[in-house]
């Protein structure tokens, strides 16, 4: 059953900025990619520690993690780089009213 | 007439490969266009890369892996040895030539007559497909058979590949070990020079070897080698490397990275017989993706350095890919040899071997440090881990570190491992028939390590061989 989930008002995500939502025990983090809003899980699926501290390529749309340095796509998921090779989750994004909204399930 | 310097040097290195001093640890007078002064730091990073006038990316990449590499601690774990590393005390960047030549004629000629002694041009004419020599940090020669080059085969310098192939440079560079994978990638990431370029086009089968030899011939110098292999569908290359440097009272430090790229149905064969001399700290990252119906071989001898750490890695990213990692390594006094590999099975059907033989004598330590990871969904995949270990002496040392995760019910994995030590019983048995003890010994550690040297092609199996029997010399009785 899908969910949605409020995250906060779209003038406090501006450009480049990530906001945390915590949803059924999982972290997603929501970032603004120059304007594209995306939200994917903040789990590194190397290690599974936090990859919202890392470096966000806003032009590739892109976060580094932290630790190891692999690189996730983050409008699916996907790694791009070792040492990360499984994906994690993406979650759609809407806004509705100035406000931020993921769909979860 | 030897000088009290060069008895000094052979007293130092009694009971271990024993002519290595004549054979490899001669050095030649530093002739050089530039040599940066010890220590690293952000303007000598961005000295490097103004030096070979690269992209902005690549110098961008470079102050990033610097940042990197100050952030990170040392690891702790591993060899205590690791903390004898002095990051201050290296040169980071020496320039022996100006441009990387494809005629030994035009190699200068000190650097040429080094390449002579060790029989890399003589190796070249005989046996191999293309030669890659590097010196110091840069490449001096590079060469690949006209035949091969027609099919569209590239292999050079990195840094000339970086200058004549960027896009293809840039698509897969750091794709397989990021910056900030460990300190080590992050150092070499930041000071990388050399190394070499390998692309194979689809469905080309390089028959003979490529061959690239590393040589350090500065004291206290820091070679960081940077290598990609691409073997594109269906292809297939063999890659050997080889390395010395001559014997100084300290240290320098040897830390490359090497990624490998298996497309579908390629297979990459590298091979390594690392010898360098006993004061080089060996650090180096190695891995590999291999794709759907890829494999990946990693041959690794290790017989040289103070301390190797190296642990080649194939990721099975598709579909019955196969991994292979066969490792000798042979630690004699103040030697530690901690070498392994790691597979990772990451999709189904996936199969892989390790095979690892460590030798310790003389106070010598080796360890085997290996990881097995089978991920979820890698269903039906196949593994088997061998790691066998044996102390010729009482003072000598093995350890064996394996971890092996399981993330999926049916799969076949199977480790085994031994230890044993030279006994009384096999000897006896062997000098019954005549035999001195000497050769018994020989015999028994060749009996011991036969099964990955065959794997060798002949010459490196023959080179080898007598490594080994140089490092058993005196050893026994």
């Amino acid at each position: 059953m899908s969910e949605s989930i409020e995250v906060c008002r779209e003038d406090e995500l501006p450009p480049g900025a990530i906001r945390l939502v915590e949803w059924d025990e999982i972290e997603i983090m929501v970032v603004n990619c120059g304007g594209e809003l995306l939200a994917m899980e903040d789990r590194c699926s190397h290690d599974d520690g936090s990859l919202a501290e890392g470096d966000v390529d806003v032009a590739a749309c892109t976060v580094e993690c932290p630790r190891h340095g692999a690189i996730f796509d983050l409008r699916t998921g996907i790694p791009k780089t070792l040492p990360a090779y499984v994906p994690v989750e993406s979650f759609p994004v809407t806004v509705a009213d100035g406000v931020v909204r993921i769909e979860v399930d | 007439m030897a000088t009290p310097d060069v008895i000094a040097e052979q007293d130092a290195l009694k009971g271990i490969n024993a002519d290595y001093t004549e054979r490899y640890g001669f050095h030649d007078a530093e002739n050089y266009l530039f040599k940066a002064p010890k220590g690293l730091t952000r303007e000598l990073v961005a000295k490097i890369s103004e030096f070979k006038s690269e992209p902005e990316w690549m110098l961008e990449f470079r102050l990033k892996a610097y940042d990197y590499f100050m952030a990170r601690p040392m690891p702790t774990w591993g060899s205590p040895m690791l903390a004898e590393v002095d990051f201050d005390d290296i040169h980071y960047f020496v320039r022996a030539s100006d441009k990387s030549e494809r005629s030994w004629d035009d190699v200068p000629d000190d650097v040429k007559k080094t390449f002579d002694r060790l029989g890399i041009p003589e190796a070249e004419r005989k046996f191999l497909a293309g030669v890659g020599a590097q010196y110091e940090s840069e490449s001096v020669y590079h060469q690949v058979n006209e035949a091969l080059e027609a099919q569209g085969v590239i292999f050079m310098d990195m840094d000339t590949a970086l200058r004549e192939h960027e896009d293809l440079v840039r698509e897969h560079f750091a794709t397989i070990i990021p910056p900030n994978d460990n300190k080590l990638a992050a150092l070499n990431s930041a000071v990388w020079s050399g190394g070499s370029f390998v692309y194979v086009p689809p469905g080309v089968q390089v028959e003979m070897p490529l061959q690239a030899y590393f040589r350090i011939n500065t004291e206290n110098m820091g070679q960081f080698e940077r290598t990609i292999i691409i073997a594109d569908e269906g292809s297939y290359v063999h890659y050997v490397e080889g390395c010395t440097a001559p014997t100084y009272s300290s240290d320098s430090l040897h830390s490359a990275v090497v990624e490998l790229i298996a497309k579908p149905g390629a297979r990459i064969r590298y091979t390594t017989v690392q010898n360098w001399s006993n004061n080089v700290f060996n650090l180096v990252t190695k891995r590999a993706v291999a794709e759907t119906d890829a494999t990946v071989e990693w041959v690794d001898c290790n017989l040289g350095s103070k301390l190797t750490m190296k642990y080649p890695s194939v990721y099975l990213m598709g579909e019955r890919a196969h991994g292979e990692i066969l490792s000798i390594a042979f630690a004699g006094t103040g030697q530690h040899q901690d070498a392994g590999g790691k597979i990772v099975h990451a999709a189904p059907n996936t199969t892989s071997n390790i095979f690892a033989k460590s030798i310790s004598k003389d106070g010598g330590r080796s360890s085997y440090r290996g990881l097995l990871e089978v991920a979820k969904g890698a269903h039906g995949s196949k593994s088997k881990v061998v790691c066998d270990a044996l102390l010729l002496d009482e003072t000598s040392r093995s350890d064996t570190y394996p971890t092996i995760r399981i993330g999926e019910d049916d799969v076949n994995v199977g480790h085994e491992a031994t230890v044993s030590k030279v006994g009384d019983e096999q000897m006896f048995y062997l000098q019954s028939h005549g035999i001195s003890e000497e050769e018994a010994g020989k015999l028994i550690v060749n009996g011991f390590i036969e099964p990955i040297v065959k794997e060798l092609p002949m010459e490196y199996a023959v080179e080898m061989n007598r490594l080994i029997e140089l490092q058993m010399e005196g050893s026994i009785g």
